[in-house]
């Protein structure tokens, strides 16, 4: 569907189906450069069991028009504004890398509103490499490229896929190389917080879940397993997949954000 | 353009879309020689059918040993996905059909393999989508016959069997400024030669048949999702940015964006046509693929050895090839050599034809190209017998035209051989001067 947030036209895919203020809803982020698609069949089946799905591509991203936002704080900030647009009261935040910084940010800013936090392939600060960002500045192609080398674990380097036939390698770096990732990458460097907010989530009790993948080299799962202790719980580690996880196991990272967010619905 | 792989072409053409199995540690990709796959549970089988889930349901919409080829294709040519199909004539069928709609128009090159000819002008047109052929290296031939209801152009990237090599950035350049994309047959080129969407393609399609398998064993076709083409942007394909009711009011765009075509193909061609290719098939073909990159350098250099030695025999009236008097954009397009396709007249015309074909002892004559044998025919009697003597000349064949697909085999034997069948159209030629 489409909203206007700050009046501009922002995308929010609802894994198929109408989005319905009433039901649970899942709140999906997505990371540096990419959109939506990264939980094309997470979002799926979320929307055909029983819950409201709200996956926005951020400003400027894909399918949102928008001046792209230069910090997490902003994103924070911006993504309340646009649940507000649907009345929609609580919420499950879902974050991939950048996405769960955001979720982090966001957590204080809805307070009561929020029921968990569920973060995938991430880690509570993401240094981001000086030549990276440079390289995103003037060139977004390569520098897309250079990220999903390193994005990807090594099944998918050898073409494997979830989906029979596609090439995800191919598909991130065209979503990334139109996207504002340089200003993504900033975003995430700049963020300090995170392990503090983690710990202020622990804290309240908010329930939290960390999936993390065994071979990530973005947000190496050491740094996972330390935000985890952070939130105060256990982290889960998916074997053979890389940053990349939404996408490189949609299936088993579903089986565990559903089985974690089903928990606290029942 | 965006890479799909970070490999090189060799190693893709080995190894991608496959590693060892964990069950047997198979070293080569299994055949998959199943019609259906048994779901987990309940929950799994509709997650399955509801793309909440990727895998495999039933073969005629995917199968995990045409997933290896499907994957492997689409990492060779750097695009977002791929879908293999029987035949390389229902691949371009499912592209064009997932594109256009009653009502819709082409602009095609006019130089193209006699079959999609005939599909592009009668079949298509029995549906109520027109097509219009114009000679694709001028722009402004193409950029003129593009309507408001033209949803592709369509050409190969050497013509079928006229040779021409279109201009690919210049077409795609045409076409984009009024966004519209670009399908590309590379079948005469294969993804070693050239790769069309680092050239602007928007949608690649392959006979796989030919070179790719090599052995002539196996008939197959793939579409590839260049993934590059803003489907929304040019607010021309309903079928992309609009819900599609029969299957789950799906919107392939939003929901798949560099592989919206592809999955299209996937869910309503696949299931509704289902020109699949077979598991045996694919397993086939892969074979051919893991060493196209070796085969094609020794194709090449055979074609080009071959012209050379045939503007040298007396019996040849002419020879054509792409690189001979190559133009900037052929040089530029196929560094490695534009493929090993060649045609020549011999001198005595028709007869003198049919004798070189008759005479010959190693090359086969038959409906084919891009064997590892070589093959030699005469089009204007056999594939492009049902074009009008105009259309003939459209296409670029004289009925003196023969076409060589050059083969791997020893050089001097095929000259050998070529010799036998120059002699015995000589002495046609001497005949017809003594009457
Ligand atoms: C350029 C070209 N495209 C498509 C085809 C059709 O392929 P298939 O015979 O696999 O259907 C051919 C067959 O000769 C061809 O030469």
């Amino acid at each position: 569907m489409y909203i206007q947030v700050d009046n501009a036209n922002t995308f929010i895919a609802t894994g198929g189906k109408p989005f319905a203020a009433h039901l649970p809803t899942v709140v999906l982020l997505h990371g540096s450069g990419t959109d939506h698609r990264c939980w094309a069949l997470q979002a799926r089946w979320f929307a055909f069991h029983g819950y409201s799905v709200f996956a926005p591509d951020f400003p400027a991203h894909s399918l949102s028009e928008g001046e792209a936002l230069t910090s997490i704080e902003l994103m924070a900030a911006w993504l309340v504004r646009a649940l507000d647009t649907t009345k929609v009261d609580k919420v499950h935040l879902v974050g991939h890398s950048q996405g769960f910084l955001v979720a982090l940010e966001a957590a204080g800013l809805l307070g009561d509103r929020l029921k968990s936090v569920t973060a995938l392939a991430t880690a509570s600060a993401i240094p981001v490499n000086p030549a990276l960002v440079e390289m995103a500045q003037s060139n977004p192609k390569v520098a897309a490229e250079m990220m999903l080398q390193w994005g990807f674990g090594s099944p998918h380097q050898y073409g494997a896929s979830s989906v029979p036939g596609m090439q995800p390698i191919g598909i991130g770096t065209r979503i990334m190389a139109n996207n504002p990732l340089a200003i993504d990458l900033i975003a995430c460097n700049a963020y300090e917080k995170g392990a503090e907010k983690a710990r202020q989530l622990a804290n309240i009790g908010c329930p939290s879940c960390v999936i993390l993948a065994a071979q990530d080299r973005m947000t190496p799962k050491k740094e996972g397993f330390k935000l985890a202790l952070d939130l105060n719980t256990a982290a889960q580690v998916i074997a053979d997949s890389g940053h990349m996880l939404p996408m490189e196991a949609p299936k088993e990272s579903l089986n565990l954000m559903k089985k974690f967010i089903q928990s606290l619905e029942t | 353009m965006s890479k799909s792989s970070y490999l090189g072409a060799d190693t893709i053409a080995l190894h991608s879309g496959y590693q060892p199995e964990s069950d047997h540690g198979s070293r080569a990709v299994p055949i998959y020689q199943t019609t259906s796959y048994v779901f987990d549970s309940v929950d799994e089988a509709s997650a399955l059918f509801n793309v909440e889930q990727g895998g495999h349901i039933y073969s005629r919409i995917t199968n995990p040993t045409v997933a290896v080829l499907e994957q492997r294709l689409a990492a060779l040519e750097g695009g977002a996905g791929a879908i293999c199909t029987a035949s390389g004539m229902s691949a371009l069928f499912v592209s064009f059909f997932s594109l256009c709609s009653a009502g819709d128009h082409i602009v095609s090159a006019a130089q193209i393999y006699g079959s999609t000819v005939t599909l592009l002008k009668h079949s298509l047109k029995r549906f109520n989508i027109d097509c219009t052929f114009v000679d694709i290296n001028d722009q402004q031939a193409l950029g003129a016959a593009i309507q408001d209801n033209t949803k592709l152009v369509f050409c190969e990237s050497i013509g079928n069997p006229g040779l021409a090599v279109s201009n690919l950035p210049a077409i795609a350049k045409t076409a984009h400024a009024q966004g519209i994309p670009l399908v590309v047959d590379a079948t005469f080129a294969t993804p070693y030669l050239n790769n069309p969407i680092e050239h602007g393609a928007d949608v690649v399609v392959h006979s796989v048949t030919k070179w790719i398998g090599g052995h002539g064993v196996a008939v197959g076709g793939v579409v590839i999702d260049g993934g590059n083409f803003d489907w929304l942007k040019s607010g021309r394909f309903p079928t992309l940015t609009q819900p599609y009711e029969p299957f789950h009011g799906m919107n392939f765009w939003e929901e798949f964006g560099p592989a919206a075509l592809a999955m299209r193909i996937r869910c309503e061609s696949m299931r509704d046509i289902g020109a699949a290719m077979t598991p045996h098939n694919a397993f086939l073909l892969l074979q051919g693929l893991e060493t196209l990159n070796l085969r094609m350098q020794q194709h090449v250099s055979n074609a080009q050895a071959m012209v050379t030695w045939l503007q040298t025999q007396d019996a040849v009236a002419w020879v054509n090839h792409p690189d001979i008097n190559a133009e900037a954009h052929t040089k530029a397009l196929f560094p490695k050599g534009a493929g090993s396709m060649l045609t020549f007249g011999v001198k005595g015309g028709r007869d003198a034809g049919a004798a070189f074909i008759n005479a010959l002892q190693l090359s086969s004559n038959l409906a084919n190209v891009g064997d590892s044998r070589t093959l030699v025919l005469h089009p204007g009697s056999t594939t492009h017998s049902r074009l009008s003597e105009h259309d003939l000349i459209a296409a670029g064949i004289g009925a003196d035209l023969i076409r060589v697909s050059v083969g791997i085999e020893t050089l001097k034997d095929i000259q050998a051989d070529f010799s036998l069948g120059l002699r015995a159209a000589a002495k046609i030629l001497a005949q017809q001067a003594e009457a």
